[in-house]
């Protein structure tokens, strides 16, 4: 007979699942690919230790406190572990549902907890309010006060982090995409699929411009795009923060919005918000009325590189006189196991050199809201990082919003002049050299 | 020596005398930081340590013993806790000196092929950064990706590619060692330094006599060309022979590895699978390399052997990519255990590879007899058995039932005139087991030769000899042993 813990320290619901910590056979095999145990060679912080700790406080030896929170919270999230675990443990699942129970456990206090509830319950839930977030910022670089901020030094109250993140924040050209123009884009030329198609809050609001190039290549590959005005935050950055209950309403919103109309694909372009989108169907798997509609969306979710590459990318004509070289984002390589895609991508570019980083998959440090509670391994995993790029490239390509902030204040940091993109704005670059060096798209 | 937990007051002493060595950052005591570092990779016999202390330099962790030396508080060195038989777990409360922050590579001579590493540092990351000049670094234990040149030496770790290359101790060539009073000490350095072989001594002794601090390996050129061979059998007899009938004819393979239908199913369901047919009784890996020439006929040779046993299907790797599948399905064979199974045990016997088919006959009435699935990867050049005993702590007396039966498996190897362990150590695990082997004498003369090193069994205490049942321990105990300056 199986002794299941009655002594057990998870008391809420979603706790994390004994059929997933049990599959560890405290191999290690994991350790040197997790990368907040190789600056810190501290078994605690490492993907066999994070397991065995989640273990014991199941089994009732050890209490959901701040020392046992320490090392959870200082989890990328960034499943390398998970693509080096012979066993298949789902040490990232694992993580969340834990973060779940010390969100009970362990509210967090005072400034901690007006920011997230601020960000998490009110602001990121809301497109509109994440629209104002942009318009304001957009002010703020706009009409002066950014400078006259930077100048007055206004800005060092904030701690050096912060400040470094301000530094680098790009600057916010377009208005988001979502509720700009209509909801139906049709495809150019001759039409080879519908898709839906995920604005993602941060993605539209800081690089708005991604969503119009991958709007773009999405029509230009022969595409119907629809992009719904009613959904909203995939709630990747809730689940992050344990907030669960937060993620499953905006999951079944989702899904409710996106399965209204039938689609062979539903896009997404953002790394992180894939992953998420991609496991609905764990998010909700105690939910009876959405089991099955949450498996369809998870599978009909497709990051825009791989669905553009199953399809048959058109071949861009244009040439891009450039060298570039490829991150890879945790949550397209480790998590959905996306690594191909995007190089064959790039490829395909006329003219583009594309130069192999150094353990490309290793975490920037960026993992969702990391960068902002956990700066110190943050910024030493950005500065290891940032050795890695190839000498000599003019652009850094990547699929993910949140590296591509955290690359930015790379840059910037190190005073160096690497161009930071997405690798669909490389494609629809030389989509658009295509066509001013002959004619438009029909 | 202090054989029991420290009280608080002793405790916050040597807590901030450790402090005063490595700093605040570099120790960690409190019940939920020391958790984790309850068990290594051999997960019955668990234990918190009293602190866990990681030294960046030899001066450190010779100022670390030194303190808990003179204050006879035993300590146990650790490398990346990949053992599998409970070398690194501290049972009785002891201090665990991690050397995972010494993980340095000093210096490569290539005109002497020779590499000089910390070791904390990884085994793979060695391989990896002489590659480009053309060179490696042999012994490949399946944990290489993680496990620490430091750990490799405690437990002289093989691999699949040494049964033509020999195992670590034949590419140690120096080392560097605190002694368990706290002094430096250098051995070796050279080929061939006269006098007792010290080097061979210290590997293998499972940080029972010393720390090891630095280590001089030897490194290899690169062979001109591999290649790599599968066969797929229906019956285990015919794989076992046809992998005895490789050697007898004279060829020696870089790797000759073998699973049976349990670890195949566990491989299978694993992270790395090769697409193994479902119904398979037993696979060989077979690896020959060298000099591009003549390589050919061995793997015609290799074939052959395999077609007069039998054989279902045999190929040679058709590229890099594809070797290396076979490769990481095959290494990360113990890992995969867990899609199959929520705990296992793995055995280490050794055996004649001729007694191969009767061994692993018995293991299956083992198998029987204790009501657990048994999974077999097997070294199988070498005669290194690797049964995985498959078995659910959380079920009420399996854990009890699998010891049991490991214990069964260790007794048919010695009995088959083979051994207990190939490369996994005795540790904690099979310290009884060692009376299969040795008789009082024996096991008295080796703690002999520990105590010059380690006098009162500060360093690694309670590991890889049986508990005094006997008057010798008993009598060991009751007359202090004089400390040797060596
Ligand atoms: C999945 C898996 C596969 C494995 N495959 C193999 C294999 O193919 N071949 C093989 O031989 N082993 C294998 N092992 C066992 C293990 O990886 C090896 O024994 C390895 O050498 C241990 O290294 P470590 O750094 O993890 O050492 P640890 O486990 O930390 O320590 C091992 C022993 O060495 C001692 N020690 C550690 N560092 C030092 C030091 N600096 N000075 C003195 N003593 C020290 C410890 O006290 C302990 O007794 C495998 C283990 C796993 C989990
Ligand atoms: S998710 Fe990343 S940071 Fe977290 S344990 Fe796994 S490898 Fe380490
Ligand atoms: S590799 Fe997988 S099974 Fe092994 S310790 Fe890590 S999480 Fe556990």
């Amino acid at each position: 007979m199986v002794k299941t813990s009655n002594l057990s320290s998870f008391l809420w619901e979603d706790a994390p699942d004994e059929n997933k910590f049990s599959e560890c056979v405290h191999c290690g095999m994991c350790l040197e690919a997790c990368p907040t145990y190789q600056e810190t060679g501290l078994e605690h912080h490492s993907p066999r230790g994070r397991v065995y700790l989640i273990k014991s406080a199941a089994e009732g030896k050890l209490q959901l406190n701040n020392y046992f929170k320490e090392p959870i919270d200082s989890c990328l999230a960034c499943r390398a572990c998970e693509t080096a675990c012979p066993s298949g443990v789902q040490v990232g699942a694992l993580i969340e549902e834990t973060r779940g129970q010390l969100y009970h456990a362990t509210p967090a206090k005072g400034a901690g907890r007006v920011v997230q509830k601020l960000f998490l319950r009110d602001i990121f839930p809301s497109p509109k309010r994440m629209q104002l977030l942009g318009k304001m910022t957009r002010l703020y670089q706009k009409s002066g006060l950014q400078r006259s901020a930077r100048k007055l030094k206004l800005l060092r109250v904030l701690p050096a982090h912060l400040q470094e993140m301000e530094a680098a924040l790009p600057k916010l050209k377009t208005s988001p995409l979502l509720g700009r123009g209509g909801e139906l884009y049709s495809a150019y030329g001759e039409k080879r699929a519908t898709v839906a198609m995920i604005t993602g809050c941060v993605m539209d609001v800081v690089y708005s411009d991604v969503n119009e190039a991958t709007l773009n290549v999405l029509r230009r590959n022969g595409c119907d795009v629809w992009i719904p005005k009613a959904q909203k935050c995939c709630g990747a950055l809730h689940l992050h923060a344990g907030d669960r209950e937060q993620a499953k309403q905006l999951a079944k919103h989702n899904i409710d919005v996106f399965l209204s109309n039938e689609v062979d694909a539903i896009i997404i372009n953002a790394a992180g918000c894939g992953s998420t989108l991609k496991e609905y169907d764990e998010l909700l798997k105690n939910d009876v009325r959405y089991a099955e509609r949450s498996h369809l969306f998870a599978e009909k979710t497709k990051d825009v590189s791989e669905f553009l590459v199953d399809l048959g990318l058109i071949a861009p004509k244009g040439k891009l006189d450039m060298k570039v070289t490829y991150h890879d984002a945790c949550h397209l390589a480790h998590a959905q196991g996306i690594r191909q895609a995007p190089r064959e991508i790039l490829e395909m570019i006329p003219g583009l050199v594309v130069e192999a980083m150094p353990d490309s998959d290793r975490c920037c440090g960026s993992a969702g809201i990391y960068n902002i509670t956990q700066p110190e391994m943050a910024s030493q995993l950005l500065d290891r990082k940032m050795n890695d790029i190839p000498s000599g490239c003019d652009a850094v390509a990547m699929g993910n919003p949140g590296c591509m902030m955290q690359f930015q204040v790379g840059v910037v940091k190190h005073h160096r002049s690497e161009q930071i993109v997405h690798t669909i704005q490389l494609l629809n670059d030389a989509y658009e050299r295509e066509d001013s060096d002959g004619g438009m798209p029909t | 020596m202090i054989d029991a937990p420290l009280d608080e007051k002793r405790k916050q002493q040597m807590i901030d005398a450790l402090s005063r060595v490595v700093g605040k950052k570099s120790i960690l005591y409190r019940y939920e930081d020391v958790m984790a570092y309850e068990c290594d990779g051999y997960t019955i016999h668990k234990g918190l340590p009293a602190a866990v202390v990681f030294p960046s330099n030899t001066e450190e962790v010779a100022a670390i013993v030194s303190y808990l030396h003179q204050q006879q508080i035993p300590f146990i060195p650790r490398g990346a806790g990949t053992g599998l038989s409970g070398g690194a777990t501290a049972l009785n409360g002891e201090v665990i000196i991690s050397l995972v922050r010494m993980n340095k590579l000093l210096h490569v001579d290539y005109d002497n092929r020779r590499a000089v590493v910390q070791p904390g540092y990884i085994n793979l990351k060695l391989s990896n950064s002489i590659a480009s000049k053309g060179y490696y670094y042999a012994p490949d234990p399946s944990s290489q990706a993680t496990c620490t040149i430091g750990g490799n030496v405690g437990e002289n770790a093989g691999g699949a590619h040494c049964l033509k290359y020999g195992v670590t101790t034949n590419h140690v060539l120096g080392l560097e060692v605190v002694l368990p009073n706290g002094q430096i000490r250098r051995f070796g350095g050279t080929l061939d330094t006269p006098g007792y072989d010290v080097l061979g001594l210290l590997t293998g002794s499972e940080g029972t006599l010393a720390i090891v601090t630095e280590i001089t390996v030897r490194i290899l050129k690169k062979p001109q060309e591999v290649s790599t061979v599968l066969a797929l059998f229906d019956k285990v007899t015919d794989a076992s022979q046809a992998a005895s009938d490789i050697i007898a004819c004279g060829i020696i393979p870089a790797a000759l590895e073998m699973m049976d239908a349990m670890a195949i199913h566990g491989v299978e369901s694993g992270n790395y699978p090769v697409g193994y047919p479902k119904d398979l009784a037993a696979v060989l890996i077979i690896e020959v390399d060298g000099i591009a020439a003549g390589l050919q006929e061995q793997i015609e040779e290799i074939m052959q052997v395999c077609k007069n046993h039998h054989v279902r299907e045999v190929r040679k790797a058709k590229d890099a990519a594809e070797r290396a599948r076979w490769w990481a399905n095959r290494k990360t064979a113990f890992g995969a255990m867990g899609t199959i199974s929520p705990d296992y045990l793995v055995q280490d016997g050794v055996i004649p590879r001729s007694k191969l088919p009767e061994v692993l006959e018995r293991i299956g009435q083992i198998s029987k007899q204790y009501g657990l699935r048994i999974a077999n990867v097997f070294h199988a050049g070498d005669g290194n058995l690797h049964p995985l005993i498959l078995f659910d702590s959380r079920v009420e007396g399996e854990t009890e039932r699998a010891v049991e039966a490991g214990s069964a498996v260790l007794k048919a190897c010695a009995d088959a005139g083979g051994s207990i362990t190939g490369e996994h150590g005795v540790g904690v695990e099979k310290m009884e087991d060692m009376r299969f082997i040795f008789n009082d004498i024996e096991i008295e003369a080796q703690m002999q030769l520990r105590d010059v090193f380690n006098p009162n069994s500060l360093c690694n205490p309670h590991k890889m000899f049986p508990k005094p049942a006997r008057c010798v321990e008993m009598k060991r105990l009751s007359r202090e042993v004089p400390a040797v300056n060596i």
